[in-house]
């Protein structure tokens, strides 16, 4: 017996971590289309001097994108970060570079809003829905205090912590060790079954506040819709988000499980200057109320003082409402441009509407009336008839593509990852998505998930946490 | 009775040199020579022979880095510690020769000393510098040496064979069932043998190729399930649970208790690895998670709950008998069984009055979603355990 097995034999096995996520599909090889068919442009290029400096409006499916929307573009200011501007903002084509390298100069944190609504859409985004599971009023405190110490460091960037022999590394690694802020936003909204009766705060429930229920062209699982709480991060690439994302996880396992989530991108603009494209080849998302524009974004996004219907601790908050929108990209690909077109009331090689010449230019709509170019039925015309009953329901979009995989069939699962921010989702989401019901573009898409939140008031200070009013 | 063995306490230290410090810290004679690149003056510190570290100026306090040169053709640990008492602040391991490494500590007010570690020869501790004022750093940790692990280990080694035996006994009363065609009987055997073995937990590794034969899945055998090398619980589970007769059955369940029965005989003369033990403490309930939670590990009988809560049992042993060593060095443990204990009152809820437990695929999102929660909130309190326990050399 007991001839020394020698501790080289008792080697501890490593754990096997499994690894999680989806297999990431390869995006079509299906060059974007330039379609010949398309009548030459003739008119002012994009974003030239003849269009107004306002936001062009464009068609409902995604949010502005980055420098594409309110002629900022043109104007080269990053509008991302335009109407928190506290630091210097580069010119497009640096922050193209800069984003490429990974260096985005952090987005301030603290402030009256959330930082990560009014920018446009940011390269990668990750949006992922929680149950908090936290027990007790004192535990959905301490979970929103250390969401909210997380997110002030991530935005920051900086060294992780040293733990000595005490703990494993404080920090994943993945961003080496000294962190880019790389322009990280990190936004967080409230769902209506958070103020059921575990954490006693269904008197404070934000009056438009509801679970999302299926519209008629829905196809919802319930799976992947609602939640108790919303994270949105946005940064200039994917390892920025996802180490955003294992850092705020690790603080918060006990106090919060992942419900369900989507990861999502912004197209580069092709070509050059213009607005960036959904999966369905079209650019999308121009005609965004002006979020540079303080009144208008009390007008349509902010709940503020003079909302007496809603509790007090609401204002700085926003409506948000996330689609999780699958785009039949196979067979939309078998369909002729021009009914695409159609469908879209825009031309898919310039992003023009219909009547116009370029991507920029106002449809003309009371000179068509019976649609006779651009069709009744067109998406951008049902979105946004343009009438003055119309005006009070436009929404703030801020949308990503997606791609993760495929389904039973082998086709691609691709599609868009809707948000938008207002202040009444009845009056204004719930209006436009019901003017868009039974357009002809509902056979090409379709929605699977998401949920209503409220994206809670911004964080003032060092000392303030999310949903402080909301909590005290 | 449980002699002195292989891996019996008296011959840890000497087996623990070669093997958990090998990791992590090979040692050998340093030899002055031409440093490499040097960072910046003050942050940097020298490893030679003659001193740890020589003379270095007190740094401001905060986070700090200093930059370990190791001027040697040989591997050497580094150590910031607190003179007085051996506490580490810091630790660089396996430096190799000519190699500038930074070592970050959140410096306070207080004493601090560079110690080098090199094989054959006593640790080499460079001088005192004191940080003035009132700040309050990192706390530093006392070291847990091979010595010191030395009781858990044999503690542990008492509490795996008191399994064992009950373990036995339990498999033999399997095996009976299947062998007199009674099935029913069998099924009601499986669980409490199962549930011994699990609570064993933190002996993977020692149980060697006896753990694949007692408990190994299908997974990774080509054929899975109808894999003639799919043996023990998990392989009787499936028959038993998918209708398979006696006679299918009756050579697995007298396999069963022979391997059970060589464990038991090879156990004194087992290895235990000192670092195993404070690994176990968060493995088992990894595995709990990534086998368990997942329903991976059901092959038919719905009882990976069960599985969960004899897993929490065993790494409940683990903690007690590390406790003397956790409780002046980990501010965390109150934690640790907080959460344990609210991670078992989840778990038990699933077991019901008629004895039956709730399998995974029955459970609401609410309730797996709490369990997964909970679970994974515990995980990340056990964490720092494996990293203050693992055995230092001083």
């Amino acid at each position: 017996m007991s001839e020394p097995a020698g501790p080289a034999a008792s080697v501890p096995a490593a754990p096997s971590p499994g690894s999680p996520g989806h297999a990431p599909a390869s995006p079509p090889s299906r060059p974007a289309g330039s379609s010949p068919d398309d009548p030459p442009v003739a008119g002012p290029p994009s974003g030239g001097s003849g269009q107004r400096p306002v936001p062009a409006r464009r068609a409902f499916l995604r949010g502005a994108l980055g420098v594409g929307f309110a002629g900022a573009a043109a104007a080269g200011a990053g509008a991302g970060y335009a109407y928190r501007a506290s630091r210097p903002i580069p010119a497009a084509a640096t922050a193209a570079e800069t984003a490429q390298a990974g260096v985005l100069p952090a987005v301030p944190f603290h402030g009256r809003y959330q930082a990560g609504i009014l920018p446009g859409s940011q390269r990668q985004t990750a949006v992922i829905s929680f149950s908090v599971t936290a027990a007790g009023r004192g535990e959905l405190r301490a979970l929103f205090q250390t969401i909210t110490d997380r997110a002030r460091f991530l935005a920051a960037g900086g060294t992780a912590p040293p733990v000595g022999i005490s703990a494993p590394p404080s920090d994943s690694g993945i961003l080496g060790p000294a962190m880019e802020p790389n322009g990280l936003t990190v936004t967080v909204g409230v769902g209506a079954s958070l103020f059921d009766d575990r954490y006693g705060l269904a008197a404070l429930r934000p009056a438009r506040l509801t679970q999302m229920q299926p519209f008629p062209d829905d196809n919802l699982d319930p799976a992947q819709c609602n939640g108790d709480l919303s994270l949105q991060l946005n940064a200039g690439s994917a390892d920025t988000v996802l180490h955003a994302l294992r850092d705020i996880t690790r603080h918060t396992r006990g106090g919060m499980q992942i419900l369900w989530r989507i990861d999502g991108f912004t197209s580069p603009p092709r070509p050059a200057g213009t607005t960036p494209r959904n999966l369905l080849g079209f650019m999308d998302g121009i005609a965004n109320p002006d979020a540079g524009s303080p009144a208008a974004m009390d007008e349509l996004v902010w709940v503020t003082s003079s909302a007496s219907h809603e509790p007090a601790w609401t204002v700085g908050g926003s409506y948000q409402v996330i689609r999780l929108i699958r785009m039949l990209v196979e067979f939309w690909d078998r369909v002729d441009v021009f009914e695409q077109e159609n469908m879209i009331g825009r031309r898919r090689a310039t992003g023009a509407p219909l009547d116009a010449n370029s991507e920029f230019a106002i449809p003309n709509y009371p000179v068509d009336p019976s649609g006779a170019v651009i069709p009744l039925t067109a998406h951008i015309r049902l979105a946004n008839p343009r009438t003055p009953q119309s005006g009070s329901s436009r929404i703030l979009r801020r949308g990503y593509n997606y791609d993760r995989g495929i389904d039973d069939v082998g086709n691609l699962d691709q599609g868009l990852i809707f948000t938008c921010y207002q202040q009444d989702i009845k009056r204004q989401f719930e209006a436009v998505q019901t003017r868009l019901t039974g357009e002809p573009l509902v056979d090409y898409i379709s929605p699977f998930g998401g949920g209503y939140f409220y994206a809670l008031p911004g964080v003032r200070n060092a000392s303030d946490y999310y949903g402080r009013a909301l909590l005290t | 009775m449980n002699g002195i063995s292989a891996g019996s306490p008296r011959t840890l230290p000497v087996a623990a040199t070669a093997a958990w410090l090998s990791a992590g810290a090979l040692l050998a004679g340093l030899l002055a020579g031409c440093g490499g690149n040097s960072p910046s003056p003050a942050n940097s510190i020298t490893v030679n022979t003659a001193t740890c570290g020589g003379q270095w100026s007190p740094v401001a306090p905060g986070w700090h880095t200093f930059h370990i040169q190791n001027q040697s053709t040989e591997a050497a640990e580094v150590d910031l510690i607190d003179p007085a008492s051996g506490a580490i602040y810091a630790e660089l391991e396996a430096s190799g020769p000519n190699t500038v490494n930074p070592l970050q500590v959140d410096v306070g007010s207080g004493s601090y000393a560079f110690r080098c570690l090199l094989e054959d020869t006593d640790p080499v501790t460079g001088p005192t510098v004191r940080i003035p004022g009132h700040v309050r750093g990192a706390a530093a940790i006392l070291p847990v040496t091979t010595d010191d692990l030395i009781q858990p280990a044999r503690e542990y080694r008492t509490y795996v064979t008191a399994g064992l035996n009950v373990l036995l006994a339990q498999v033999k009363k399997l095996a009976a069932g299947i062998g007199s065609g009674n099935l029913a009987a069998a099924r009601a055997a499986w669980l409490p043998a199962h549930l011994t073995y699990e609570r064993l937990g933190a002996a993977y590794d020692s149980f060697g190729n006896f753990d694949g034969e007692i408990d190994g899945r299908a997974t990774g055998l080509a054929g899975g399930v109808s894999s003639p090398q799919f043996t023990g619980f998990y392989r009787l589970e499936y028959g038993l649970w998918h209708g398979q007769s006696a006679r299918q059955l009756t050579g697995l369940g007298n396999h069963l208790v022979k391997d059970v029965a060589a464990l038991r005989a090879a156990w004194p003369g087992m290895e235990i690895g000192l670092l195993d033990i404070g690994l176990r403490t968060n493995e088992i309930l990894e595995n709990a998670l990534e086998f368990q939670l997942t329903g991976t590990d059901d092959y038919g009988s719905g009882t990976t709950l069960a599985t969960v809560g004899a897993n929490i049992t065993g790494t409940r042993e683990l903690l007690q008998i590390l406790h003397p060593l956790l409780a002046a060095r980990y501010t965390g443990l109150p934690s640790v069984y907080s959460w344990l204990d609210r991670l078992e009152g989840l778990i038990t809820a699933q077991h019901h009055r008629s004895g039956s437990w709730t399998p995974m695929s029955q459970l609401s999102t609410g309730d797996r979603q709490m369990i997964n929660a909970t679970l994974s909130q515990t995980l990340q309190e056990l964490a720092p355990i494996a990293v203050i326990t693992e055995p230092r050399r001083t």
